[in-house]
């Protein structure tokens, strides 16, 4: 039996599991195909309120595509097929009913690269409550708290409206990127790498930001980094080959990890 | 030897021969640039002149400061036997007032000789006696004065000058300006690019924001570079028949402006589409995530970033528009407008005609004419082209 076989039967080791009643998002036996590759398999798993989720996983096993089924984001590309459920409060965003733009705009997302828009940091900032219609010192008000909350406020406070957000280092990039995101107050926030590119200082910034985002947010984070996983999150995901292999709390999924090739990941001996 | 000068050391021949090559590729750039060097200095040359001038007739007449201009050429129309009734309905109609003016040889001038402010109205005319080169004339200027006869004058007469810019064209060159030309070339151009820009631009987000892949788009990305390759004229044949005939528009500023949009719109699409897809894909996908539609993408975050690009493209092809006389000869450029045109339907002529025609006249002094002209067109396309190179370098981005 080969691996790919072995993983394809595969049934999630969970520990801990979350209730029904705190998961935020809950997705059912989530099928993905990019044309006629499967890239996900079945996955099940609900994520926590107010709590750091992490996904981790060689390169490859689908941790992007994952995250990026929670906000339909996987709609733009050409050739994708989506099967089974993402409830979302209970709602199903994959109902041909639910449109997913609507979707967008109440769950954020940071990339891995920071791609700030060519603007003021302000109008950076504005741009997700502009499309909400949010207008005149409300706005203002909003864009300044987002900036305080993504601890950038101090930084930029006396050049924010001037200011293109591209004039930025990357570290302070991505943390306008966070910024920008959050403006809205989505519930739920996924991030994507988000420290990948940056510098330890940078990451450190990053990282003190999420834990304090909690209180507000749900956050999913994908991760390559085994210390930030254990560091910033409350439960990890683990997968391989498109398939959710282990999930559990983060403590438990580092120190007792209980599928062989979670344990070899972990501890650095995958491949 | 030692080993390391084997190793490092400079090899005094491989140098030479490296600096020999590099200055061989850069030879033909200097020779193009000399060859142009030349041509502006030859029009330039040939732009000014030694002229022996007499005044055919007798002066003009002096009107006082506070006069209307209309008022003068009443009273001047008047005294030449015009009736009170045919005075009234020439001053009525711009273009007919222009003709009858001409034929009288009746100038408006301000500013003159007799203290400023002060409206003259004059049947002088210049008539030329003698046309010199410019190192021919300097040289013997002294010989030519001591020559001159009973109301004659040697001048030094630089063809382009300010009066150039808005006198209308005429048989004579001394009088000849671009003026009506520089007015059609606005109106034209205006036009087309009116008609353009939203159509090319327009074309260029449906395909690059919208449609995106599919063999729609490879059809028309292969059939836009080749109508930007189609040779004007064909264009022009094309205005002819649709615009010009098949509308029954006539030789006017509409067909032409449609015809010069068909011209344009393959290339602003081209580099429209090129500065759209210098967006980074991730700032669309950051904005599709803040919840934003695919229309509020393009707009709100594609479109102003892509815009410097845009801009520069849109006016290369202006510079490039501009230049055409091909197409606008099949499509009725006139090749003697004394009025400045006023609408859409008005008869018109653009600078590169103009040059065109000036050039295939036989009297030798429209040489100079078409030197001053083409050194118009020059001045207008060095400030587009330097347009294009600020707003390149102003807004260049770093991803
Ligand atoms: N746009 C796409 N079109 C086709 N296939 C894709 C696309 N994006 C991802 N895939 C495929 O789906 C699988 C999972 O990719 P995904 O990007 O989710 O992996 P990942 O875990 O995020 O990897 P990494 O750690 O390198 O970012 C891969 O086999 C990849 O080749
Ligand atoms: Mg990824």
């Amino acid at each position: 039996m080969n691996a790919l076989d072995f993983l394809k039967d595969h049934e999630t080791i969970r520990t801990d599991p979350v209730p029904e009643a705190e998961a935020l998002v809950d997705v059912r036996h989530l099928n993905l195909w990019y044309g006629k590759a499967q890239a996900l398999f079945g996955i099940s798993v609900r994520f926590p309120r107010n709590q750091v989720t992490a996904i981790i996983g060689p390169s490859g096993c689908g941790k992007s595509t994952l995250l990026r089924s929670l906000n339909r984001m996987n709609d733009l590309i050409p050739g994708v097929r989506v099967e089974g459920e993402v409830l979302y409060e209970g709602i199903n965003i994959y109902d041909p009913q639910v449109d997913p733009v609507a979707v967008r705009r109440h769950i954020g997302m940071v990339f891995q690269k920071p791609n700030p828009f060519p603007k003021t940091i302000f109008e950076n900032v504005a741009f997700g409550l502009r499309l909400m219609g949010v207008k005149g010192s409300e706005l203002e008000d909003r864009v300044v708290e987002a900036l305080k909350r993504a601890a950038l406020w101090n930084e930029v406070k006396d050049r924010f409206k001037k200011e293109s957000g591209l004039r930025l280092s990357g570290g302070q990039q991505q943390r306008l990127c966070i910024a920008r995101a959050i403006a809205v107050e989505p519930p739920l926030l996924l991030m994507d790498e988000p420290t990948s590119a940056l510098d330890p200082i940078a990451t450190q910034a990053i990282e003190d930001l999420i834990l304090e985002l909690k209180e507000h947010y749900t956050v999913v984070i994908v991760t390559h980094n085994m210390q930030q996983a254990s560091r910033i999150s409350d439960r990890t995901l683990f997968m391989h080959l498109g398939v959710l292999v282990e999930e559990g709390p983060t403590e438990l999924m580092f120190t007792k990890p209980k599928h062989p090739y979670t344990e070899a990941y972990i501890t650095g001996r995958f491949g | 030897m030692s080993s390391w000068q084997q190793t490092f050391g400079v090899d005094p021949w491989k140098d030479r021969v490296d600096r020999a090559f590099a200055r061989a590729l850069v030879l033909p750039l200097l020779l193009a640039l000399a060859l142009l060097a030349w041509l502006l200095g030859d029009t330039l040359y040939r732009s000014v002149s030694v002229q022996v001038l007499k005044a055919d007739e007798g002066p003009g007449k002096t009107y006082a400061f506070g006069l209307s201009a209309n008022e003068i050429l009443r009273q001047e129309l008047l005294a030449r036997g015009y009736t009170e009734e045919e005075v009234q309905s020439a001053l009525g109609d711009p273009r007919e007032r222009r003709v009858l003016l001409m034929q009288n040889r009746v100038e408006l001038m301000w500013n003159t000789h007799e203290g400023p402010f002060r409206y003259v109205v004059t049947g002088l005319r210049d008539e030329r006696i003698a046309d010199f080169s410019l190192l021919e004339g300097l040289r013997r200027w002294q010989e030519l004065k001591a020559n001159l006869k009973e109301g004659e004058r040697l001048v030094l007469n630089p063809w382009l000058d300010q009066s150039f810019l808005t006198r209308v064209p005429s048989r004579s060159p001394l009088t000849a300006g671009i003026g009506t030309a520089i007015w059609g070339t606005v109106w034209v151009l205006g036009l087309a690019l009116l008609i353009a820009i939203p159509v090319g631009i327009g074309t260029a987000i449906l395909l690059e924001e919208y449609v995106r892949e599919g063999r729609l788009n490879r059809i028309l990305e292969v059939n836009l570079r080749n109508l930007a390759g189609v040779p004007s004229i064909v264009y022009g044949l094309l205005g002819l028949a649709l615009f010009v005939r098949g509308m029954g528009l006539g030789p006017t500023i509409l067909p032409a402006a449609m015809t010069l949009a068909l011209l344009g719109i393959p290339v602003i699409v081209v580099t429209a589409r090129e500065a759209l897809r210098a967006v980074p894909e991730s700032l669309r996908l950051a904005a599709f995530a803040l919840g934003a539609t695919r229309r509020q993408v393009a707009f709100r975050v594609v479109f102003p970033a892509a815009l410097p690009g845009m801009v520069t493209g849109v006016i290369l092809s202006a510079a490039r528009l501009i230049g055409e006389a091909a197409p606008l000869l099949l499509v009725g450029a006139a090749a003697y407008v004394p009025f400045l045109p006023n609408s859409p339907l008005s008869e018109y002529t653009v600078i590169p005609v103009q040059i065109y025609l000036w050039v295939g006249m036989n009297l030798p002094e429209f040489a100079r004419v078409a030197a001053a002209g083409i050194l118009v067109m020059l001045l207008v396309l060095s400030v587009l082209y330097f347009l294009a190179l600020y707003l390149r370098n102003r807004f260049r981005r770093e991803w």
